[in-house]
């Protein structure tokens, strides 16, 4: 018990001090956009084995969350924002990614090749 | 606009249902129990709630306050952190219950001393907090962002579709309640026993994936891609995910991991419980 508030303890204050700088190195930045549901490009090309940047606008008027379980990415955008996202190097493959906030609509997808 | 304002209302009721769950179901259990057990598990249960919610505020100011200066890394180590320690903290919840369950339901003696009843009370409200606060962040997020900057002409009808989601979450908590009352004990626990378990699953799997996204855990590659006959995207897949654990395309680690949780449940649903743990105080 006692070693799980440790845990809880010792990730609240990695967040709290976690450096903010990004890797010194450049990656390459790819844009998606959301926008109540609607996602631009719907299918997005990457070079497979190399980090990656996504750089997602939300465009609509509703909160969206940019999620993907492929990729183990959830991040909540809120309208007319635009968030950086890091991607490690992926295997070839397809990934797909959706609006959490938006069940309904198709989900898109990020093919590593 | 309509579907915008039926997206609200199902995101809502969604946000809330782990929580409603978690809450719901011990809420049932203590109902059950001697008026004193009840009296003080309900104070710290529902003091979880209320922690929870004021956190999740808090925490969804910080969010959007602070969100540059909040490393990626450190965000994803919070919420991984989060999801672990509820999964640990349910299938620890649905042990406890087990050991209590079986007592006779009125003058129960608790076989529980003192100070192991503080420390099990201590989870309850901690569960009862991480419950909230997780999906109650997203949720306040969620609507302020669908509120603000609206004129203040059309903001009625979202606040209406909120108000319709949390009571089409509080019926499913009352469903839960009138579940708790009408089946019996057994076999309301034995229902209510795998969803948590499921649920826990579900967290754990959410938890893996934020290790193998910090690098603390190889990925050791998709295994399969199921995605064409059942996605885990999407108002049923998505749900799918969020209460068992569901992935279309896993990672050979989710598998390991998922399969090795419900071996050492079943173990432990299967074994016979050791015969201390149901001594009389």
């Amino acid at each position: 018990m006692r070693n799980r508030h440790r845990l809880a303890l010792a990730a609240l204050l990695a967040l709290l001090v976690a450096p903010t700088a990004g890797k010194a190195e450049e990656q390459p930045v790819f844009k998606l956009e959301m926008a109540d549901g609607r996602l631009t490009p719907s299918q997005l090309s990457v070079p497979a084995g190399k980090p990656f940047k996504l750089q997602v606008t939300n465009a609509g008027t509703a909160t969206a969350e940019f999620e993907s379980k492929d990729l183990h990415k959830e991040k909540v955008i809120a309208p007319r924002a635009t968030a950086v996202v890091s991607i490690k190097a992926l295997a070839a493959g397809r990934y797909d990614y959706f609006d959490e906030m938006q069940p309904k609509a198709p989900a898109g997808v990020i093919v590593a090749e | 606009m309509s579907a915008q304002l039926g997206n609200i209302v199902f995101i809502v009721w969604r946000e809330s249902v782990e929580a409603l769950l978690v809450i719901g179901i011990l809420e049932a259990w203590l109902a059950s129990r001697d008026p004193e057990t009840r009296r003080s598990g309900r104070k710290w249960l529902w003091s979880g709630v209320a922690g929870g919610i004021l956190g999740a505020i808090v925490l969804a100011w910080v969010l959007t306050v602070f969100d540059d200066t909040l490393s990626e890394d450190g965000r994803q180590m919070f919420q991984t952190a989060m999801v672990l320690v509820a999964a640990a903290l349910i299938v620890q919840m649905v042990v406890w219950m087990r050991r209590n369950g079986r007592t006779l339901k009125r003058d129960m003696e608790t076989a529980l001393t003192g100070a192991v009843e503080r420390r099990s009370w201590w989870s309850v409200f901690l569960l009862a907090l991480l419950a909230v606060l997780r999906e109650g962040s997203e949720t306040v997020i969620f609507l302020w962002g669908s509120l603000a900057g609206r004129p203040v002409g059309e903001i009625g009808a979202p606040v209406l579709a909120a108000l319709a989601g949390f009571a089409a979450a509080a019926g499913t908590y009352g469903l839960l309640q009138l579940g708790g009352r009408i089946l019996s004990w057994r076999l309301f626990f034995r229902i209510t026993e795998v969803m948590l378990l499921c649920l826990a699953g579900a967290l754990l799997m959410t938890g893996v994936g934020g290790l193998v996204d910090l690098g603390w855990l190889p990925g050791l590659g998709r295994l399969w891609d199921t995605s064409r006959l059942l996605p885990d995207t999407g108002v049923f897949g998505g749900l799918l995910a969020a209460l068992t654990g569901y992935r279309a395309r896993p990672m050979g680690i989710e598998v390991i991991v998922f399969a090795a949780y419900w071996l050492s449940i079943g173990w432990m649903l299967v074994a016979p419980r050791p015969a201390a743990s149901v001594r009389p105080a």
